[in-house]
């Protein structure tokens, strides 16, 4: 599997989510946490701040102010952050100690910014553990001094850095996490759904004996395995007693029509000469019904599919001039044009002896059912990188509303039912074409018929899609919009 | 005169091929058994061999494997009733030399047991082809005859080639499709018969004689006329 189709398939696409919805949890949950825990330390914060102003303010009544200043000079000297600040200033708002600038007294909890610390210093503390906003408290003091206390955000703010560490860490470990233990169940069940694939391309290249591998471990995967081989179990029987039907009326009916025209032989050489003509009349009737009967053996094998396991890239360019080359005299005896446009590099993967029977049912089409004058014309191209058919005519054409029908055994244009036929060369090269995934189309040359076969190149195996057929033997009403259905008898 | 080994089960068949072969002066051994045929085709000894693809007991193409295997070279001409795509492919693979679909005209077995017959090994073949006055060099892809050169499409000359190869020998319409253009089934409009008649007017008109002659009923034969 290559790395491309591995970011489209469902592996990737459920370990991308597996990994989104865990990441995006564990992103969630930390958040909560940081929250919560940044409330609680800002808490704490004001807390302490308001405990300490508590007890200068105790001080003060029990002490006096001497005690005050004395202990205010001793806490300021502390060094570890965080960081504490005290202001005492007498009543006409000189500073008695501490170590912030005067203020104006304001009572009750404040938030001063860095700034504010350092007015004269332009923000840049010389220690950078005095780099955080500081959380206050005001106490007017009961001769008109005023306090305050202080101490700066450095817990909170380590606290924060710590938990956003955490953070990224858990978020990018979280997806590392969940993308490899994704990717190991994911790869394992690409495994086996390669598995299923592997053994329905297969198949559908012929081999019908593929089954898929089961492990016996009883999980769905096992169950979709039991089923398909249940299912492939069926389609093989179904095949078998197509090929049992058709080998059954090829041999049974085939026989006494055998024998039928070498009695009508050995008559025809004992027979006078009147009787001659009409003895081969009959063998010609009984020609052209043998004939339709080996068409239609013929249509019915080349839809099982089972060519497909004899398979080699062919050249179509080589088939196409082949067989153009084939009918251009026929054509010019019938005063039509038959001109190609022929690609010769151009080659697919098939089978050589069913593609020049497309080939030549195509170019013969419009020689049969064309009047003289008309032209025809044969390209093959390269659209694409894809291999492209194209057979046209000038001649009548075929109206809209029936070019669906063509396509069935059978079927026959009003126009072309006095022409002898049997009404299944469009149908055989259908079935050719859905052997080959390549699809036909019908359009109109403007004027006259226009047929389209779009092949896939030969290296193009891989991406080899084969359109979905009906199943032998089930009769299916038309359906007049698509052109790709094949109709049973 | 060839001796020819017939294995085929249905008498009617049988009779039928028997009795044409005979009349065209063959020895004809028959067998209605896979087992008897194929102790009869280990013995050797005949020229050619045409045997049914389904038989009782021992089938057609496990005869002709079997054949094969033990060296024999004889060759075989396979019948059968199965139309199938993959039929033909089955029986050349197995060992065959040519495959007939059941039912056929008698004229058309016998040209092919005629070309069986008289298929040479390939190392063997000539490079220049006489027939008459009539040349044809297949090294150098050309044609000649009564010392004037005949210019040929390389479907004509492909066509004048197999015609040759098999002078003197009926060639049927079948034959030609299959060993000319590839076709193995039969084509609605008169390809053979267009493509011959523009052999005819390019070897035959000028020249007198005709050297390729339509066999009624049976197909075309390339011969100097006796």
């Amino acid at each position: 599997m290559s790395p491309h189709s591995f970011f489209r398939s469902t592996s990737f696409r459920l370990l991308a989510w597996y990994v989104a919805v865990f990441g995006a949890s564990v992103a969630i949950l930390l958040f909560i946490v940081y929250w919560i825990t940044l409330a609680a330390l800002d808490e704490q914060l004001s807390d302490s701040v308001e405990r300490e102003a508590q007890v200068l303010v105790e001080l003060y009544r029990g002490r006096g102010l001497d005690s005050v200043v004395r202990a205010i000079q001793l806490r300021v000297v502390e060094l570890r952050p965080p960081r504490r600040y005290y202001l005492l200033q007498d009543a006409a708002g000189m500073r008695i100690s501490g170590n912030l600038p005067p203020m104006k007294p304001t009572e009750g909890e404040m938030a001063l910014p860095v700034s504010y610390l350092f007015p004269d210093r332009r923000s840049k503390p010389d220690d950078p553990a005095d780099a955080y906003p500081v959380v206050a408290q005001g106490r007017r003091l009961d001769n008109g001094e005023f306090l305050l206390v202080g101490e700066n955000r450095y817990r909170a703010v380590k606290a924060q850095e710590a938990i956003l560490h955490a953070l990224v860490w858990g978020i990018a470990i979280t997806v590392l996490l969940a993308a490899g233990g994704g990717a190991v169940l994911g790869a394992g069940f690409l495994r086996r759904i390669e598995e299923v694939n592997r053994t329905t391309r297969s198949i559908m290249d012929g081999d019908l004996s593929q089954r898929v591998p089961t492990r016996g471990g009883g999980d769905e995967m096992d169950h979709l395995a039991i089923n398909l081989n249940a299912m492939l179990d069926r389609i093989q029987v179904l095949m078998k007693s197509l090929k049992q039907v058709s080998d059954d009326i090829a041999h049974d009916l085939r026989t006494p029509l055998s024998r039928l025209r070498h009695g009508l032989e050995a008559a025809r050489q004992k027979a006078g000469s009147d009787a001659e003509p009409v003895i081969e009349q009959s063998i010609a009737e009984l020609d052209a019904i043998l004939e339709t009967f080996s068409a239609l053996l013929r249509i019915a094998q080349i839809e099982a599919g089972a060519r497909r396991a004899a398979f080699s890239d062919v050249s179509l360019g080589q088939i196409v001039s082949t067989v153009s080359e084939a009918y251009a005299p026929v054509a010019e005896d019938r005063s039509q044009r038959l001109e190609t446009v022929i690609d010769r590099t151009l080659s697919v993967h098939g089978d050589r002896e069913l593609l020049t029977q497309m080939v030549a049912n195509l170019i013969e089409n419009p020689i049969r059912h064309c009047p003289a004058g008309v032209g025809i014309t044969v390209e093959l191209r390269q659209e694409g990188g894809r291999p492209v058919l194209c057979v046209a005519d000038t001649g009548p054409g075929i109206p809209a509303s029936e070019r669906d029908k063509v396509f069935r055994r059978f079927y026959r244009l009003e126009a072309s039912r006095t022409t002898p036929g049997s009404g299944l060369g469009l149908a055989l090269v259908k079935a050719v074409a859905d052997l080959h995934g390549a699809a036909v189309e019908l359009s109109d040359n403007h004027p006259g018929l226009r047929v389209t076969v779009r092949f896939h190149a030969a290296s193009d195996g891989g991406a080899r899609t084969y359109p979905a057929r009906d199943a032998p033997g089930v009769t299916r009403d038309a359906t007049p919009q698509r052109v790709d259905q094949v109709h049973w008898l | 005169m060839m001796k020819i080994l017939l294995i085929e089960d249905d008498p009617q068949t049988s009779a039928y091929v028997a009795n044409g072969l005979r009349e065209q002066g063959h020895v004809v051994d028959h067998s209605t058994s896979g087992r008897d045929g194929l102790f009869l085709a280990s013995g050797g000894g005949y020229d050619i061999m045409v045997i049914d693809r389904m038989l009782p007991s021992v089938d057609g193409l496990a005869i002709v494997k079997t054949i094969r295997a033990a060296g024999i070279k004889t060759p075989v001409l396979l019948l059968t009733t199965l139309g199938g795509v993959n039929d033909r492919v089955e029986g050349l693979e197995a060992g065959a030399d040519d495959y007939l679909t059941k039912p056929f005209a008698f004229s058309e077995l016998h040209a092919r047991v005629n070309a069986l017959a008289r298929r040479p090994p390939m190392a063997d073949e000539a490079t220049v082809l006489r027939v008459g006055d009539l040349e044809l060099n297949r090294l150098k892809r050309t044609v000649i005859r009564g010392g004037k050169r005949i210019e040929l499409q390389p479907q004509e000359f492909r066509l004048l080639e197999y015609l040759m190869r098999n002078a003197g020998q009926v060639v049927t319409r079948t034959m030609l499709l299959e060993n000319v253009w590839e076709f193995h089934f039969d084509p609605h409009t008169s390809v053979v018969e267009t493509h011959i008649s523009r052999l005819r007017a390019k070897v035959d008109r000028e020249f007198g004689e005709e050297l390729i002659h339509t066999v009624r009923g049976s197909g075309y034969s390339v011969r100097v006329s006796t």
